[in-house]
């Protein structure tokens, strides 16, 4: 239970501050109550919202919501050995739910498809679980700053407590070095191609993370392999 | 904007969502990753929240601010120390915001 109790404030921090951002960048109510129970996913609203206040062109706010978004066909690549062998309603409405969060937490609890039947029903249903428990935070937290946006002070700092809430989330995961090194590189990446267009940055960065965790991987089995070679040659 | 515009917005955002994020589950068996790629797409959600939470804690109004007198990034690593050290949520967030609001104070 321990390891969900970031998972949960995190989520309904970012829910919070999504729901005041979407009000308060002068999104009418109805419009907001929609975006929050259909669309369901925090970046991609937060960065569509500037553009759909300027009156940006449909496209752009689209292609800019996919943008941000290609981190989850990332994501989806990832999980597809675990939903493969589900029919087609259950991997859209599986997929649909699969945010960062669930996805960080699935990857950090199993290791790998299991070749059995029951305990691969099993992580689906864990996934179940996280992914429920996830709408179940968002979409209450969602609609209540959506209609308390005027009475929470940005004073506050609620925004701070949901960064906060992010960083002791993903601070477990930081046990192994790849994964050390691809967040260290996505850090720089983010930072780095900030002013990149259509928030294409957050994308770079998960690329070039991975990538990094990845070579990192390769290096060290090198090298074992390297010093079994010699060690063999020795006997 | 429109209110047509509007729900077409939020109707293609809804259907962005839902593409991207099963994309691969659906034409997924049509495409081979090598495995060494499928095993380090474990590691994209902490790429991607990491990512998240940098931008956050170094840009604000669109504008860098890497300063060791920017409250956010100092307050955000002590968070990230106090949580590797203790394993503690509550340490972690209360140094954190703790940290915040001194530093914005201070500063």
């Amino acid at each position: 239970m321990r390891a969900f109790a970031p998972a949960v404030i995190a989520t309904g921090a970012w829910a919070l501050v999504t729901g005041v951002a979407m009000v308060r960048s002068g999104l009418p109510l109805g419009p907001a109550l929609a975006m929050s129970a259909f669309v369901y996913a925090g970046s991609a609203q937060l960065a569509s919202l500037p553009l759909i206040v300027a009156g940006a062109p449909i496209w752009v706010v689209l292609l800019t919501a996919t943008i941000v978004n290609l981190r989850f066909v990332v994501f989806s690549a990832g999980m597809q050995p675990y939903f493969r062998h589900l029919s087609v309603p259950r991997r859209l409405v599986l997929g649909y739910l699969t945010g960062d969060v669930g996805y960080l937490l699935m990857m950090r609890r199993f290791s790998g498809v299991a070749h059995d039947a029951a305990e691969r029903s099993g992580q689906i249903w864990f996934f179940i679980g996280l992914a429920v428990s996830n709408w179940l935070v968002w979409q209450p937290l969602s609609v209540a700053g959506i209609l308390m946006a005027d009475r929470i002070p940005p004073s506050w700092g609620m925004d701070f407590i949901g960064v906060l809430a992010l960083i002791t989330l993903l601070a477990p995961s930081l046990t192994e070095a790849p994964a050390v090194v691809g967040v260290l590189v996505a850090c720089v990446v983010a930072i780095v191609a900030n002013a990149l267009p259509l928030k294409l940055s957050v994308l770079a960065a998960v690329l070039a993370g991975v990538a990094a965790a990845i070579a990192l991987e390769v290096v060290r089995e090198r090298r074992e392999a390297a010093r079994s070679a010699t060690s063999g040659s020795n006997e | 904007m429109s209110d047509l515009a509007l729900a077409i917005v939020i109707a293609g955002l809804t259907l962005v969502t839902l593409g991207t994020r099963s994309l691969f589950l659906l034409f997924g068996e049509h495409v081979t990753l090598p495995a060494r790629i499928r095993h380090g797409l474990r590691y994209a959600p902490a790429s991607a929240l990491a990512a998240l939470v940098a931008q956050q804690l170094v840009l604000s109004d669109q504008r860098l601010d890497m300063s060791i007198l920017n409250p956010r990034l100092d307050a955000g690593l002590i968070a990230l120390a106090v949580m590797l050290w203790t394993r503690s949520m509550l340490a972690a967030m209360g140094a954190g915001m703790a940290a915040f609001m001194l530093l914005r104070w201070l500063t």
